[in-house]
């Protein structure tokens, strides 16, 4: 093959080409899916591989995935043998042993030939509302994986562009929600051809060799970036260490500790000092961990610093086998999403003495997932939901944290209601922030929210989130915020429950969500009194807050702070 | 009137932030004449009557009763929304839901930012109130509407004071009945608020959206109505009494009174009359693929042109950061609409975008603009930061005597004098140094904009024409198409005033729709047939105002399907048969299997088709003015310069520093002519720059195609 010399405009080209094509995966991976969950939440992501299995382009939607993604796609590959692979052919994957993470995100995998030769995968995976297991959505607190759903080795379900029936019925017999996850299914399909019809049309234009000589360049200018950006961080050693409150079968809290290692050779991330692995679900996979380094590594690099494997090679992750961050065989893993948020929230705790001005304070930094099902008697089907809510995000060196939004790798929207309950025997009766939730500061951190699930029929639900115990901390004397509440409202009486527990509904019964609020940033008593006053004038801090958190006395009935006795609130502390 | 008077002559004003430009066309002879004046921000519709003031004056064989129509275009509701002065307004929702735009979709417009923010939303949350109600997904009454807590809410929404309200309950797009009594109750009680429903103003599902779509109708309403009621007075004070049309976001018209009570189907009426202008230029000229760069005073706009059209979507955001590809989450930097618009990229960089030197000691071009309103500096009308156009002046680039065809004159001295203090001296660059970093700044940020509509879509630049236009487009164009990889510019005639062009060249649209959600085994066949009778009847009566304007109503009927169980549809035409029976749903099904199997790749014979939406358009066509030839000058195709300045170019590896450059008077230049950058042609309503390198050929129609010499 002969090289040429790179052309800057073909590059950019080619590069947003691919870029493109990823997310024309997405747009079909989308548009035809069925599952709440993946066509209007978005937990779902798509990449395009080349043929040595490096990831070139995603599509810009969940950081969790793309940073587990990129593990998993190579191990099930080689696990399946790419010499088994044909033109047409799907791969599907969900082992989390096998390079996975939990049982619901699933991939499937296809080899795009151009004129019979091997030229790279298009990827999807999607996070399946139902995978089987102990508890509808699959969401719930199980002693082994084996409790938590199917276990999907690498298999060809796809052959020579047929769906296998066979084994396609064997999948869907083990899943609660058929139609929806034999749609879903469909629409990762629909996802893989796009994109492998998009990098044809790539080659059409520009031949396989300069097609190839370009990927390596793309690879290559994504190093050189990243190998400047991280000479930019400082150097130095720096840790920190947290808890998630409870692992769903004890109260006895859950250790984590990280260390960061900045030198001139890259970032090493190390887990050492986290907790052994549970009997429960608190377990996350290397590639659960991986993906929360490089989302921690990637959030403090320039803003336009795509994103591939000439990345990803700048992110060392040591995480001790046995480990809640590097679990074996065969722990349960289905919250290993709420360990892998958690380490954001560490990793920028434990940066924020060398770059105050790069991180936030503690965000909810937990999935916080809403799982249910049961039979809907209007179908006569068995359906399952599942969402995930947000909370207050942790305040900033110069800003608030905002209001009600999901944190670090999770951006999940959320469910609509009205599309919720055109299609779910549910009704939404209350979605709204949780006035004075926030962690008070200088910078204050956002507001949680509120969402109250009334069930006229009976269901099964299942509550795995975390923060009952602990809220996201402050930083630089700002103060923590809010703990979350999980209750169960039975004939208007309020019961509190576990963050990680599965409860028989009766109709009538409400299950009430109450988020964290985001740590501040800073002294309270710092606080502009004009923007606390704003806060009051909104209904966010309560006048009672105001004066005892911040030093500030409002006149609510003027709309103005007044002067004199917040000076002597605040010369007193 | 006379009967061969009627539809003589059209007329179209697009109001730009900096100027005003209007166009008359002989619908007969296809002549068109310009005009272009400064905009006047704070009471824009004396702009727009000076604008057509200047039309008649330019030719008084013009009288306003040959007036067939006027056309306008406006950024009035945009620019409320940009600049956070909407009206000031309540939002009135379901009990329970009271933070449904504060929490929005709770996502992060930026996934690795963690200095992210979420935009504000335009109603504060103590102008949110909530009225103890509710319908279920059927639009059943779950809990009746409780007219006392409702008489309570009518009571604080008076004492708040405001000017308009939004109503957005939940599941009102399948029983609009306790959105239209809360309406009826605010308009008892105050008669002077506009009211926007939002069963009314977009009838989907999904609450967020439809109520962020109907917020920003209610915010702006008071604005646009006020403006378009000050114009249809001015119009009838110059005794014009035709009908006053407006340009939709999605490129068809819609008359004045519909804009009032919709507006936030125009909130991108500008940019879209670009799109289509140049659209319909390339088509006319063989060219149906074409990138459009509309530069003006304030903002730049660039949209890509496939096949003729530009791209239509529905996932839109107002006042959101300039997205990069089709990212899932860039809508969520701005306030979504769900009403469709045409795909573009606009950003601050125009003529009047300011320069400064910010605390890191980097040049930065934009985003403040000095508008018309102090203006540039070298206009000499208070503006006192030097800008674009003083930068462009100060590189000989426009000639101080002949700026709008020399009835303005600039300043250089003034222009030369703030580069110098504000860019130059602190930079320790010479003044044209400083000026041409300006330029070549804010180009770099204009290449950014053509390439997110091409390269980053997946087209490769090179496979298309860039069509220059807008009052600073024609400066800039060459030297863009130069750094993005264009191999061709088209610059055409009255660049200055080409969107007013797109105003004249485009038909009334009006959509309607109506909300099924049902499958299509079990659909009554008579529920289609009198749902589109009822669309077809509002249509016609919609029309009837615009009836004067347009040729007799035509409609198209599209059906919006999904497999039941998805919640993205696909639109697809209804059969073409006279009665709406089996043969007909099984024909509708069959296209929607092969729409979706087109789309996505798959079709599921056996999964239940459900029909979300009717969907019906009533056009009523405007016959489209002829391109009028250059008169032709035989074989004789030399031409003269007029003249010829020092201008100051360093983007080429042969040429750098200040070139001797003939300067031509654009009307002079005979079909067919050809010759080579670098040069200047002059117009009255700007100048265009051609750089070395580049050869430029008059077309028998008089448009500039400049190509780069391979």
């Amino acid at each position: 093959m002969t090289t040429h010399a790179i052309d800057p405009i073909k590059f950019e080209v080619i590069r947003n080409a691919l870029t493109q094509a990823a997310e024309e995966m997405a747009i079909a991976l989308r548009r035809s899916a069925y599952s709440t969950n993946v066509k209007t939440r978005q937990d779902f992501s798509c990449a395009f591989f080349d043929k040595d299995l490096r990831s070139v382009a995603q599509a810009f939607t969940q950081p969790v995935h793309l940073g587990s993604f990129v593990r998993h796609v190579p191990v099930a590959v080689k696990r399946y043998g790419p010499e088994n692979l044909d033109p047409g052919d799907m791969i599907l994957s969900n082992d989390p042993y096998g390079g996975g993470v939990h049982l619901n995100d699933i991939s499937l995998i296809g080899p795009v030939f151009y004129e019979d030769q091997l030229v790279g995968y298009t990827a999807c995976l999607a996070h399946h509302v139902d995978v089987g297991g102990g508890a509808p959505a699959s969401v719930g607190a199980f002693r082994e994986v084996f409790q938590e759903g199917i276990i999907i080795p690498p298999i060809k379900f796809v052959v020579n562009g047929e769906l296998d029936a066979d084994l396609f019925r064997l999948v869907l017999s083990q899943i609660r929600s058929k139609r929806e996850t034999a749609g879903d299914f469909r629409a990762q399909i629909a996802s893989n051809r796009t994109g492998a019809i998009r990098v044809g049309e790539i080659i059409d234009k520009y031949g396989i060799d300069e097609f190839n000589q370009y990927i390596d360049e793309i690879i290559e200018y994504t190093d050189r970036r990243t190998r400047s950006e991280v000479a930019k961080l400082p150097n130095g050693v720096f840790q920190a260490e947290g808890f998630i409150d409870n692992d769903g079968f004890t109260d006895d809290v859950v250790k984590l500790a990280v260390k960061i290692t900045i030198d001139d050779d890259g970032v090493r991330f190390d887990t050492t000092g986290s907790d052994p692995q549970r009997r429960a679900p608190v377990n996350s996979t290397f590639a659960q961990t991986f993906s929360a380094c490089a989302y921690a590594l990637r959030a403090l690099m320039d803003r336009d610093l795509p994103v591939n494997d000439g990345f990803y090679r700048y992110v060392h992750v040591d995480a001790p086998e046995g480990t809640v961050t590097n679990c074996v065989h065969p722990a349960p893993v289905v919250g290993g999403w709420e360990t892998h948020v958690r380490l954001n929230d560490l990793i920028f705790e434990a940066l924020s003495s060398a770059l105050p001005d790069a991180v936030c304070a503690g965000t909810k930094s937990m999935q916080c997932h809403a799982g249910f099902g049961g039979e809907n008697h209007e179908t006569g089907e068995y359906y399952c939901f599942l969402e995930t809510l947000a909370g207050g995000y942790g305040g900033r060196s110069t800003s608030d944290g905002p209001d009600a939004v999901q944190s670090h790798g999770q951006n999940t929207e959320n469910a609509p209601v009205e599309e919720t309950e055109s299609n779910y025997p549910v009704r939404i009766t209350r979605y709204e922030l949780v006035p004075d939730s926030e962690g008070p500061g200088e910078f204050r951190g956002g507001l949680g929210l509120r969402r109250d699930y009334m069930f006229p029929e009976e269901a099964t639900f299942t509550i795995l989130a975390d923060r009952d115990k602990f809220g996201p901390r402050g930083l630089f004397g700002g103060e923590n915020g809010s703990k979350s509440i999980y209750a169960i409202i039975k004939d208007g009486e309020e019961e509190h429950l576990s963050s990680k527990t599965t409860v028989q509904l009766k109709p009538g019964d409400v299950i009430s969500y109450r988020t964290s609020g985001g740590g501040g940033y800073g002294e309270p008593f710092k606080r502009d009194p004009q923007v606390i006053l704003e806060d009051a004038l909104q209904g966010k801090i309560s006048i009672e807050r105001a004066r005892e958190r911040y030093g500030v006395d409002i006149d609510i009935s003027r709309q103005q702070v007044n002067k004199q006795t917040t000076e002597e609130l605040r010369s007193a502390k | 009137m006379t009967a061969n008077s009627v539809g003589r002559y059209r007329i179209g004003v697009d109001i730009g932030g900096t100027f005003t430009d209007g166009t008359l066309v002989d619908s007969t002879t296809g002549r068109v004449t310009t005009s272009k004046v400064l905009s006047t921000p704070s009471d824009p519709a004396s702009g727009f009557i000076s604008a057509v003031q200047k039309l008649l004056d330019l030719d008084d064989s013009v009288k306003p009763e040959d007036i067939e129509h006027v056309v306008h275009a406006t950024t009035v509701a945009t620019n409320a929304i940009i600049e956070g002065k909407t009206a000031k307004t309540a939002f009135v929702t379901t009990e329970g839901f009271r933070d449904m735009l504060e929490i929005a979709r709770q996502i992060r417009p930026s996934l690795y930012d963690l200095q992210f923010e979420k935009p504000a939303p335009l109603v504060p949350r103590q102008l949110c109130f909530e009225v103890p109600e509710r319908l279920d997904a059927k639009g059943q009454v779950v809990t009746p509407l409780n007219e006392a807590a409702l008489d309570k809410v009518v009571d604080r929404i008076a004492e708040s004071g405001v000017e308009a309200v939004a109503v957005c309950l939940l599941h009102s797009y399948r029983n609009g009945d306790h959105e239209q009594r809360i309406g009826k109750a605010i308009s008892a009680k105050l008669p002077n608020v506009i009211i926007s429903l939002s069963s009314d103003v977009v009838p989907e599902f999904r609450e967020y959206l439809r109520a962020s779509t109907t917020v920003i109708n209610s915010s702006v309403a008071p604005i646009v109505s006020t403006y378009l009621a000050s114009i249809s007075e001015k119009l009838q004070e110059a005794k014009i009494t035709s009908e006053l049309l407006v340009m939709q976001s999605n490129g068809g018209v819609y008359p004045a009174e519909a804009a009032s009570e919709n507006p936030v189907f125009m909130v991108e009426s500008g940019p879209a009359a670009g799109a289509v202008a140049a659209a319909s230029l390339g088509t006319a000229l063989g060219h149906p693929n074409v990138i459009s760069f509309d530069m003006g005073g304030t903002t730049a706009k660039a949209s890509l042109i496939r096949n003729g059209k530009p791209n239509i979507t529905k996932d839109y955001s107002v006042g959101g950061a300039a997205q990069s590809g089709t990212g899932a989450f860039g809508g969520a930097s701005g306030y979504p609409i769900r009403t469709p618009v045409v795909d573009l990229v606009e950003i601050g960089a125009g003529g009047g975008s300011i320069a400064w030197v910010d605390s890191g000691g980097a040049l930065r071009v934009g985003p403040q603009s000095a508008g018309a309103d102090p203006g540039p500096v070298c206009y000499g009308l208070g503006g006192d930061q030097s800008t674009i156009t003083d930068a462009n002046l100060v590189l000989g680039r426009l000639d101080p005597e002949y700026f709008a065809g020399g009835e303005m004159s600039l300043n250089l001295e003034a222009a030369r004098d703030a580069i110098r203090i504000q860019c130059a001296e602190p930079l320790g660059l010479s003044i044209e140094e400083a000026a041409h970093g300006i330029i070549e700044i804010a180009n770099t940020a204009m290449v950014n904009a053509l390439r997110l509509v091409s390269v980053q879509r997946g087209h490769d630049p090179r496979d298309f024409m860039l069509v220059g236009f807008g009052g600073a487009g024609p400066a800039h164009a060459v030297r863009l198409a130069e750094q993005a990889g264009i191999p061709r510019v088209l610059i055409p005639q009255g660049p200055g005033t080409a969107s007013a062009l797109g105003l004249l060249v485009t038909d009334v649209r009006m959509e309607g729709s109506s909300t099924l959600i049902i499958r299509a085994d079990e659909i009554e066949h008579a529920r289609i047939t009198s749902e589109f009778d009822r669309l077809e009847a509002a249509g016609r009566e919609a029309h009837r105002v615009a009836a004067s304007a347009s040729g007799p109503p035509v409609f198209e009927r599209a059906i919006e399907m999904r497999y039941w169980g998805q919640s993205f549809e696909l639109s697809v035409p209804a059969p073409a048969r006279p009665t709406i029976d089996q043969t007909w749903i099984d024909d509708l099904t069959e296209s929607f299997h092969g729409a979706h199997e087109m789309a996505y790749g798959f079709r599921a014979n056996d999964e239940p088709v459900e029909l979300v939406n009717l969907r019906l358009t009533t056009i009523g066509k405007i016959a489209r003015p002829q391109m009028r030839k250059l008169e032709s000058t035989g074989s004789d195709v030399s031409v003269i310069p007029k003249g010829e300045r020092p201008v100051y170019f360093a983007e080429n590896s042969g040429v750098k520093g200040v070139v001797h450059t003939p300067v031509y008077d654009r009307s002079k230049l005979p079909a067919g002519a050809v010759f080579d950058g670098p040069a200047i042609i002059e117009e009255p309503d700007c100048t265009t720059v051609i750089h070395p390198a580049w050869t430029v050929t008059i077309d028998e129609f008089g448009n500039l195609v400049i190509e780069i010499n391979s």
